[in-house]
């Protein structure tokens, strides 16, 4: 497993992929130095910046980006350059390729997550920030995981994954979720909420109205996760490959 | 394991489509140690073969059965087989020697770097092994791609048109690497749409074309039928009637037509002959030739006439 999750890091590496997700990645943080620039002394500040740049820039749209990017590359850009036979036609399990491949996908996004919920948490919010960079690091952790193995599933099903996960993120976790409240429990954006809001509902009180229990975001994480692995697994083991 | 007959690779009644195309249709053959040649023109159904020989692809109907196993049946069969595909396709981002180890590797071999340094020196890249892929001509990154294929010793060597970018020079080293190893007891199937590629190389060869398996057995006694084929020349000389009467009288030429260009079109069933006597034919005759140039030599009218016999 060590060999394909060396390869994928190689892979999903390329110096124009990392640039796009740096700079995606900065984007909440530079607007964070801006809003505690400009509006810190205000009294809503606190709930303005739980709302903006967490709740609406970080978990709805950079962190499915970001993944998004890595996760559907992972197996996407060997099924479009015909490469991945040289990963399948080797004795190894199907399982053995498809868990460090998902692997690879978090460890290059994970720290640039984390680092950028850090960042923004320590800039913007009062007293340092700590604990609820804590919570958030956590949250957002949970959402690269889950939303990895959604991804690296849909870059194994079709050619057309960015597109199909973009449509899946606006469509489905931004639309459908806001629009129809049971949809957040079989949404990877109500899971990171969830579990935001649980383990920091004091920072984070201004999106509890939009958050599931902490349970039900951890046991849906989980599952979701797991379901979406195994069928990468069983996509790959029943799939012609090019 | 192999079956009972001493064939490593078995193919019996299998089919292959995708929606309403059939790619193969109902081929039955065997494949025995030594080197079989898999011929057929482009679109014939070689690859979507080697795709199901190689695990790759499911099959639709029928059975296949590699050293005894079912390529879909476990990945435990990919330590006896070595598969190199058509698309020329690497990770560019490695080194020649990266690729071979990752393949040793992934094939648990034990003694990694003596049958990588056993695998590159093989297909004569030593040199250039630490380069990265993307830098390699194309028949560099096919003998590397090979050199990966091979680095675990397979019982079966799987390789799907690998003689595609090499130099002449090349394919003589491959030739002769794929006899050495014919002659260890390895089984060598080699799939190629250019006739002479394979000619100098397999004894067998089966014939594709259109799905279907046209022909099999001694390359030989196939190759014969290809020869007594008629075939199409045109034929452009300064004075075109003169040329045609004199080809005639020829027993090679068939018959003679006038396109309105005023070049000859020479159906013959004996070329080796005519192309023999054609140039003292229209000296004798006074006539300045200009060119002489086959109408029908695509590996589809030749392929074509085989299964029309």
């Amino acid at each position: 497993m060590r060999t394909v999750f060396r390869l994928t890091l190689r892979q999903l590496a390329s110096r124009r992929r990392l640039a796009i997700i740096v700079l995606l990645a900065a984007v909440p943080v530079g607007l964070a130095v801006l809003l505690n620039f400009f509006l810190a002394d205000e009294e809503d500040f606190t709930e303005q910046f739980v709302n903006t740049i967490m709740g609406g820039l970080m978990i709805s749209l950079i962190l499915p980006i970001v993944v998004l990017t890595l996760a559907t590359a992972a197996f996407g850009d060997e099924v479009e350059d015909r490469t991945l036979n040289m990963l399948v036609l080797k004795p190894v399990s199907r399982l053995s390729i498809v868990l460090p491949k998902l692997l690879g996908s978090i460890t290059v996004a994970a720290p640039l997550i984390v680092a950028a919920t850090v960042a923004v948490s320590l800039i913007a919010l009062p007293d340092g920030g700590v604990r609820a960079a804590a919570a958030a690091s956590a949250a957002l952790l949970l959402g690269v995981v889950v939303y990895a193995a959604v991804f690296t599933w849909a870059g194994l099903l079709t050619t057309h994954a960015l597109g199909f996960g973009l449509v899946y993120v606006f469509l489905w976790e931004g639309l459908a979720s806001s629009l129809l409240p049971g949809v957040r429990y079989l949404s990877v954006r109500g899971y990171t909420l969830g579990t935001l809001y649980g383990l920091d509902d004091v920072t984070f009180r201004s999106i509890g109205q939009d958050a599931i229990e902490l349970r039900a975001a951890l046991i849906g994480a989980v599952v979701v996760g797991v379901a979406f692995f195994l069928l990468t697994v069983r996509r790959l083991k029943r799939m012609d490959v090019p | 394991m192999t079956a009972s007959s001493g064939a490593t690779i078995e193919v019996l009644g299998v089919s292959k489509w995708y929606g309403s195309v059939v790619a193969v249709n109902d081929v039955s053959f065997e494949v025995h140690p030594g080197i079989t040649g898999l011929l057929g023109p482009n679109g014939a159904g070689k690859t979507t073969l080697l795709h199901m020989m190689a695990g790759l692809a499911k099959v639709s109907k029928g059975e296949m059965r590699v050293l005894g196993q079912q390529p879909r049946g476990g990945h435990g069969l990919y330590r006896r087989i070595g598969v190199m595909s058509e698309h020329e396709a690497v990770y560019t981002f490695l080194t020649g020697r990266e690729l071979v180890e990752l393949a040793a590797r992934l094939q648990g071999v034990e003694d990694v770097k003596a049958q990588v340094d056993w695998a590159i020196d093989t297909v004569n890249l030593a040199d250039a092994q630490d380069r990265t892929l993307g830098t390699y001509s194309r028949g560099m990154r096919q003998r590397m791609r090979l050199a990966a294929a091979m680095v675990h010793d397979p019982e079966v060597l799987i390789l799907d048109e690998p003689l595609n970018g090499t130099d002449p020079r090349q394919r003589l080293e491959f030739e002769r690497l794929m006899r050495e190893l014919a002659a260890r007891g390895r089984t060598i199937l080699i799939s190629s749409h250019i006739l002479e590629e394979v000619e100098t190389l397999a004894s067998e060869i089966l014939l594709i074309v259109s799905g279907k398996l046209a022909a099999a057995g001694d390359f030989r006694a196939i190759r014969e039928k290809l020869d007594d084929r008629p075939f199409k020349l045109r034929v452009v000389s300064e004075q075109p009637r003169t040329m045609a009467a004199a080809l005639m009288r020829l027993p090679a030429v068939d018959s003679v037509s006038i396109d309105p260009d005023d070049s000859l079109i020479v159906l013959s069933s004996n070329v080796a002959e005519l192309q023999r006597s054609i140039a003292k034919l229209a000296r004798d005759a006074s006539v300045r030739l200009y060119r002489v140039e086959p109408l029908d030599d695509t590996l589809e009218s030749v392929f074509s006439y085989v299964v029309e016999r």
